[in-house]
């Protein structure tokens, strides 16, 4: 077990352990904001997993969970948005520090990758994780203000 | 020592798992669902199946959600007259 | 049956279902561990068709005709749902009423449709290559063309999808996978045989003989299957209601 593999066991275990107990238990809205960062946290992990492994290809992993991760968010929010306006869920503390975790791990393994190919699919991936995630979050918070049915 | 992460993955499919069978309302459910999708994801991939890991990832955080909250609105949507549709 | 004559059976089966898979368990390979006798197998005839993901090589060459089976199961499935999800006598169309979208999803939503078609096309592409391959991508680009629902409402979805396109989309593409399993025939091989074209450079998008085709064909199977099958759930949540209804 090497660094990066270890750093991907502390992230995913911290982030999705989190996440899990958050989305199983409480209201609504906490439920909605644990989903949504579930999916933020696991794609810097797997892309550790891949420096770890020194697979490449396991980038590919990551990028279509940092697409559609958040199309899933926009999914919750479009359909509960009638139960999510009352009350809506504001979790600014969480929902940044998960995008700076996943910005921190992008921009080492960049470091570590050097210019090239690899490293322009890499920041790829950190913008659409980081993006999509304050945007899915933006979106849980009178994203749909207008959506009655439809 | 390198199957800490396998056992790390399996543990968070097994409570994730769980907690989708033990909350009742499908709406939770769908997002616990979500969730466990993504476990998983992590499973296969650290059991060196990028293939399948993919698969689960691309049927696991859209499309499933976005079929169960579908089905869950058109059932909602019924006529009040006909009871109370599950446990709301 | 009674009650407790049922609980008794669901003892009785489970017990006996728990012994079984026990005893299957202890004879299992160890996790991990170097020795694979179909893995070798599968890279070693992965190897001399010059394909890089011995998955895609099992799934569209090695056993090509597992996966026609599988595609058949989901046209079958889709079939099936647009059968049942049908506007029945008694209910009516209404038209939905148009969204209204916060600025952001709706500018994240636009910019990322397109990536996230790119994506599903380079993932059906590089199916022999890298992890990946004609399901996956098809449901990523699938999935792509519902973000148009998402960021901005049913309509505009429905301006960029026609339906009828999709579902003769999902029936050529099958058939292209059969047709391409009987290209070889006539030449003398067997069915979905990778006999039809060179294996090309190992490691070059044009490797694999078939098995790009048939990923391809695939690919696009699945996207427009997924594509109908979620206009048919669309189309039961958000415009058809019952007579009775609100």
């Amino acid at each position: 077990m090497n660094g990066w593999i270890l750093a991907a066991a502390v992230v995913i275990a911290a982030g999705l352990g989190t996440s899990l107990w958050g989305v199983s238990t409480g209201p609504l809205k906490r439920r909605v904001v644990a989903q949504n960062l579930s999916n933020a946290i696991v794609c810097p992990g797997l892309l550790l997993l891949a420096q770890g492994y020194g697979r490449t290809s396991y980038v590919d992993l990551a990028l279509i969970l940092a697409l559609l991760g958040p199309v899933g968010t926009l999914v919750f929010a479009r359909l509960l948005a009638g139960e999510l306006a009352d009350d809506p869920p504001s979790a600014r503390v969480p929902t940044w520090t998960v995008a700076a975790v996943g910005a921190a791990v992008v921009l080492v393994l960049c470091a570590v990758t050097g210019p090239g190919r690899a490293m322009v699919k890499l920041l790829v991936v950190g913008a659409l994780v980081v993006g999509g995630n304050l945007i899915a979050s933006r979106a849980l918070s009178h994203g749909f203000p207008g959506v009655d049915r439809g | 020592m390198a199957d800490a992460v396998v056992v790390i993955a399996l543990l968070l499919v097994a409570g994730a798992a769980t907690a989708a069978v033990v909350n009742r309302d499908p709406v939770r459910q769908a997002l616990v669902l979500s969730v466990l999708g993504t476990a998983l994801a992590v499973l296969f991939t650290v059991d060196q199946a990028p293939d399948v890991g993919l698969s689960q990832l691309a049927v696991g955080s859209a499309l499933t959600p976005l079929l169960i909250m579908l089905a869950v609105r058109k059932v909602r949507r019924r006529p009040a007259e006909s009871g109370e549709d599950g446990e709301k | 049956m009674n009650p407790r004559a049922r609980l008794w059976l669901v003892v009785l089966g489970g017990a006996g279902l728990a012994a079984l898979l026990a005893a299957a368990c202890l004879r299992l390979p160890r996790f991990g561990g170097g020795h694979h006798p179909y893995g070798d197998r599968a890279v070693h005839a992965a190897l001399t068709r010059h394909t890089a993901n011995t998955i895609a090589s099992v799934n569209f060459d090695q056993r090509a005709f597992d996966t026609m089976g599988e595609m058949a199961i989901l046209f079958a499935a889709v079939l099936g749902c647009v059968v049942l999800l049908r506007q029945a006598r008694d209910e009516h169309r209404a038209r939905p009423r148009p969204a209204e979208v916060a600025p952001p999803v709706r500018r994240y939503a636009l910019v990322a449709l397109p990536v996230a078609l790119v994506t599903g096309l380079y993932v059906i592409a590089h199916g022999q290559l890298s992890p990946g391959g004609g399901f996956q991508g098809g449901v990523v680009a699938a999935t792509a063309v519902h973000l148009m629902y998402l960021g901005a409402d049913y309509a505009a979805l429905e301006r960029v999808r026609p339906v009828e396109a999709f579902e003769a989309g999902d029936a050529l593409a099958a058939s292209v996978y059969l047709v391409l399993g009987l290209a070889g025939v006539p030449a003398g091989t067997a069915f979905l045989a990778n006999t039809l074209l060179p294996y090309g450079t190992f490691d070059k998008l044009s490797s694999g003989g078939t098995v790009p085709l048939l990923n391809a064909a695939i690919g696009m199977e699945v996207a427009c299957a997924v594509v109908v099958l979620l206009a048919r759930f669309l189309d039961q949540a958000v415009e058809i209601e019952e007579e009775s209804g609100k």
